[in-house]
């Protein structure tokens, strides 16, 4: 497997104590499989994915990715984990405001040793449809835009996982359609494996298996073979 | 004005927030008033003090002083018939001796040599505790610890003053008067006039002034002292006598207080200028946090106009806040230093809260935050309903209308205009405020610069390859972040110090380091024309004796110039004593630039030849008359010629030298300058004063001292008024480092998703906030630099060298605070879990 949860529970501190978000998780995901994980508002799905990503500890359980327990591993151990095998792509796209695209996208590159980072930078860029605007700031470029620059940043490094959270909860129906297309081209192309969170079925019924969370606990398991029945 | 009872009730509502977001606004702002109330206070309390005090500080209700003579009986039966009591007193430089001859140790100390009826006002405290009377009776004699230490003296042993033994019964604790005395370069020991006969001192022509002190009955009122004043002038007139009373009983210390208080405050200007550009910086943060609040309320209707009356009402509140903090803080200063400044002074002080400097420091305090807020504040007009629809980003950038632009430029009119009415020195005033805003505005392209060139480091091929170097250029110089707030802050406070530490070190380097190397070692003082040539034949026969240069000298008062009284100038020229000195033949070195100099054997109509650099800045020249007052006669002649005199390099020059034939038939005496290896000097003084126990010698390494004393107290003083410009920076500073941990959070969580490590990050933090410091310390240099040489060219008419270690340190400081600065705020965006961050901007 190339992500595995088990019995993974989640608590956080909030405003009137411990809230719990998830509980008792175990879930596997093979190699170059996508994942659709759906549920209401609340249900835990984008914690869930922080949690594979290593960029939220879970408060029991166990999380491995290709074999790594992520658990184990402090916060620069987890960076260097991601820079290697992980892609993130977030709902508010979370480009860094003081960098132009294609700083943006390099970063992950540089940040793992890549000696033409910039050159991939560019390529990936085209590949979204950007070449022209890597040298524009974020805030200089639509919703969409910085969207693609994001799946850009997130493909670049070629890894193995790439984590998407609601990408298209901030666009319209148009745009969100075109970026959730390069998505899944970016993952036909470079054989990743994808889990993606998402309100929409339609979006959700791309991918391989569908994981219905309700209140931070599994409440049902969907393949495409069984939907399309 | 309903609008504006509309803009105050949305301005209470927004107000109750609370302060907690405006703590580097009131920070910034309590500072620069307190910096500048303190000082205020300060000066008001030490120049009502020499009023209240004048009385006690001169020794009597008024004094009149003759220069290198005592009155007439004509002129002493005036002072005696104008006054209740009179008391006399003699006061000049002489060598204390532990005996005579070859073996006794010399000390210079300043005499003063009294009646019986001194002091008329106050008392003198000795130690041990005996009356005066009783320890200057017969050949009694008391002297400063300083002296009798110096000379390795106690209570018992005798004292040399010329040829006269006097005996030691008391050391001076408390002098009444000291504080009316001005500069002296020795300790003082005080005599009876009675006790010197014999001693060879006082001779015609030598240096000493008499001073007459006048008490005058119970409940003499002002308009009586200044009747009795013009009385004075008219029965002594043409007699050089001058008249000093209660109401300016110190002016030397009134004049170096006021001088130095007017300093502190433009210093303090500058403080509060960097204080402005955090009350800037706040502003701006608020203002566009409330873009939002700002495009709803159009929405709802609201006019330009009363947004942005609402805005300033809320600035005006917190503005008034920060002044009233100020204010406590500046009039608490003074009472807290209170003992430490009054130490430092020689007249009594009692420092207290007075009104009038608090209301001149919350005047520049209002000026300044009107000033820093106005611009942002005039943008909430631009912006647009249509916000609240796009991505509301900040208010709009681009001008302001144009009223907004006038009332800028009237409110930084005012602050100059009251900086130049209120400081006194209106000049300089307008120089400052020239220099804060050519500094401001030069820092303000550095920002730029810095951010441009961070911009386009950041794309080179240099960079790539190295994530932190190029996020820390990246982040400086991409849009927003806070390059612009550090660089104006630190480099403003900077600036002004490196301005400084660039004049301190310079004066420091002219009198310590490179007088030594031009100056002579002695000034010989007091000798008499019989005891030249016994003089001359010791000095010159030394091997060790590399140069003598000997002039006659009289001392004189400058009574009018150019057929204009002397005191219608303001300069030291025509200030107090003048000691003149004349010549046939030019002296050797001399070097005329207008004019001729006189044949050797002129013996026509009095000539005089005039300092070049002082005739300029008197606006006097060829042809016209001086007039100086010589031992009670006016000499009037003509100035046929000017000189070059270079005051600095410590020798022998004199503004006023006349013809031989003018004054050769006055009593005069004889000033010698020798320059001789160190290790002769002590040898020189002993030979010397010894044969001529009359002749003062005055070593000048140990005025040099003296004068380097003065200065450190003086760069202290200084320094603590930049310290306080500097530490606004760092508040500044700190809160630019504040307003921007937010992006840095956000940043840092970015940044560990794609796979960066917190060392990396923090390389990133680390490098960033260097590059801002050390711009800000190379503007800073150059700004210093340029403030200092023009300081030391214009004003203080010295040589300019650029230094170095001063130079280094700001930089390397400036470099060190940011960095700390920048540290101190990293600490949050290293801990905090991407996961957490990232959601919450979602």
């Amino acid at each position: 497997m190339i992500l595995s949860l088990a019995d993974v529970s989640l608590s956080l501190q909030g405003n009137a104590g411990m809230v719990d978000i998830l509980h008792g998780i175990s879930l596997d995901v093979a190699p170059k499989e996508t994942v659709g994980l759906v549920g209401p508002s609340g249900s835990g799905k984008s914690s869930l994915l922080m949690l594979m990503g290593g960029l939220e500890r879970a408060t029991s359980g166990a999380v491995e990715a290709l074999g790594n327990d992520l658990t184990a591993m402090d916060e620069d151990a987890l960076a260097r984990f991601r820079r290697q095998h992980m892609g993130v792509v977030f709902q508010s796209f979370h480009l860094i405001p003081t960098m132009t695209a294609l700083e943006n996208v390099a970063t992950p590159l540089e940040l793992a040793g890549i000696g033409d980072a910039f050159d991939r930078a560019a390529e990936e860029l085209e590949a979204v449809g950007l070449g022209h605007r890597g040298g524009h700031y974020p805030a200089q470029m639509s919703g969409g835009e910085q969207q693609r620059v994001a799946l850009a940043r997130a493909a670049a490094p070629r890894p193995d996982i790439l984590l998407a959270d609601e990408p298209t909860g901030n666009l319209d129906q148009n745009t969100g359609e075109a970026i959730m297309d390069l998505l899944f081209g970016l993952r036909d192309r470079h054989g990743a494996t994808l889990v993606l969170v998402t309100h929409s079925q339609d979006l959700a019924d791309r991918c391989d298996r569908t994981i219905r969370l309700v209140d931070g606990r599994l409440d049902s398991e969907t393949r495409r073979a069984e939907a399309a029945e | 004005m309903t609008w504006l009872t509309h803009a105050w009730r949305i301005a209470r509502r927004e107000l109750r927030g609370g302060l907690a977001g405006f703590r580097i606004f009131l920070a910034c702002l309590a500072l620069g008033v307190a910096a500048i109330a303190a000082v205020g206070s300060v000066r008001v309390s030490i120049t009502e003090g020499l009023e209240r005090e004048g009385r006690n500080i001169l020794g009597g209700d008024a004094e009149v002083e003759f220069t290198y003579r005592a009155a007439t009986d004509e002129e002493r039966a005036f002072l005696e018939g104008a006054s209740a009591a009179l008391s006399e007193i003699y006061d000049f430089r002489s060598m204390a001796a532990t005996g005579q001859g070859n073996q006794a140790d010399r000390a210079l100390t300043q005499v003063k040599a009294v009646d019986d009826f001194y002091p008329l006002v106050g008392e003198v405290t000795l130690d041990p505790p005996l009356p005066l009377e009783e320890a200057l009776a017969g050949d009694g004699v008391v002297v400063h610890p300083v002296l009798a230490d110096r000379l390795g003296l106690d209570v018992g042993d005798a004292l040399w003053l010329g040829a006269k033994e006097l005996t030691i019964t008391a050391r001076l604790v408390r002098e009444p008067d000291a504080g009316a005395d001005g500069f002296g370069l020795g300790p003082r020991t005080l005599v009876r006039s009675a006790a010197l006969e014999g001693s060879g001192l006082l001779a015609e022509g030598s240096l000493f002034e008499t001073e007459y002190r006048l008490a005058l009955p119970a409940g003499t009122t002002d308009d009586q002292l200044d009747a009795l004043r013009a009385e004075t002038a008219e029965a002594l007139q043409e007699t050089g006598a001058r008249w000093r009373d209660r109401r300016n009983a110190a002016p030397q210390v009134e004049r170096f207080v006021e001088r130095i208080g007017s300093f502190l405050v433009l210093v303090g200007l500058a403080g509060l200028a960097v204080g402005g550009v955090g009350v800037s910086a706040a502003v701006r943060a608020y203002l566009d946090r409330k873009v939002g609040v700002i495009a709803t309320l159009k929405t709802l209707g609201a006019e330009g106009r009363t947004i942005f009356a609402a805005y300033l009402m809320q600035v005006a509140v917190l503005a008034a806040v920060g002044i009233a903090l100020g204010l406590i803080l500046g009039a608490l200063i003074p009472l807290a230093a209170g003992p430490f400044i009054a130490a430092q002074l020689p007249v009594p002080v009692a420092l207290g809260v007075h009104p009038g400097p608090l209301v001149e420091a919350a005047l520049y305090g209002a000026l300044t935050a009107l000033i820093f807020t106005l611009w942002p504040l005039a943008r909430t007009e631009q912006v647009r309903a249509a916000s609240l629809f796009r991505d509301a980003t900040g208010p709009a950038r681009g001008w302001p209308r144009r009223r907004y632009i006038v009332a800028l430029g009237v409110a930084a009119a005012s602050l100059i205009g009251l900086s130049a009415a209120l400081s006194g020195i209106p000049m300089l005033a307008l120089y400052s405020a020239a220099g804060i805003a050519v500094a401001l505005g030069v820092l303000i392209l550095a920002a730029w610069g810095v951010r441009r060139l961070s911009r386009v480091l950041a794309r080179t091929r240099f960079v790539r390859g190295h994530p932190a170097l190029r996020l820390a250029f990246g982040s400086v110089g991409g849009p927003g972040g806070e390059a612009t707030a550090v660089v104006l802050s630190l480099g403003l406070g900077l600036t002004v110090l490196a301005a400084v530490g660039q004049i301190d070190a310079n004066m420091r380097a002219a009198i310590d380091r490179d007088l030594p190397q031009v100056a002579p070692s002695y000034f010989f003082v007091d000798i008499q024309p019989d005891q030249l040539e016994g003089f001359l034949d010791r000095v010159e026969n030394d091997p060790a004796v590399s140069r003598v240069d000997t002039a006659p000298m009289l001392g004189g008062v400058v009574r009018e110039l150019a057929g204009r009284p002397a005191s219608d100038y303001d300069h030291w020229v025509t200030r107090g004593d003048r000691r003149v000195s004349f010549a046939g033949a030019l002296p050797e070195g001399t070097t005329i630039v207008a004019g001729e100099w006189w044949g050797a054997d002129y013996d026509g109509p009095p000539q005089a030849s005039f300092a070049r650099e002082e005739a300029e800045e008197l606006g006097v020249g060829i042809g016209d008359n001086v007039t100086v007052n010589i031992l009670g006669r006016d000499i009037t002649a003509e100035i046929t010629s000017l000189r070059e005199v270079d005051f600095s390099s410590g020798g022998i020059g004199f503004v006023i030298v006349f013809n031989e034939a003018a004054l050769s038939g006055a009593p005069h005496t004889w000033l010698s300058t020798v320059y001789a290896e160190e290790s002769a000097e002590a040898a020189i003084l002993r030979d010397v004063a010894g044969d001529a126990p009359n002749i003062t010698a005055i070593r000048v390494r140990d005025a040099i001292g003296l004068v380097t004393e003065a200065l450190s107290a003086l760069a202290a003083a200084t320094s603590w008024g930049a310290g306080a410009t500097l530490l606004t920076g760092f508040v500044v500073l700190i809160g630019a480092a504040a307003a921007g941990e937010r992006a840095r959070v956000f940043e840092a969580a970015v940044l560990k998703t794609v796979g960066a490590t917190r060392r990396t990050i923090l390389t990133s933090f680390a490098i960033r906030s260097a590059l801002l410091g050390a711009a800000s310390g190379v503007v800073a240099i150059a700004g210093g630099a340029l403030a200092g040489w023009g300081i030391l060219t214009f004003v203080m008419d010295a040589p300019y060298r650029f230094e170095w270690v001063s130079a280094t340190l700001i930089v390397f400081g400036g470099a060190l605070a940011t960095l700390l600065a920048g540290l101190a705020f990293a600490w949050r965006p290293l801990a905090a879990r991407p996961a957490r961050v990232l959601r919450a901007q979602d």
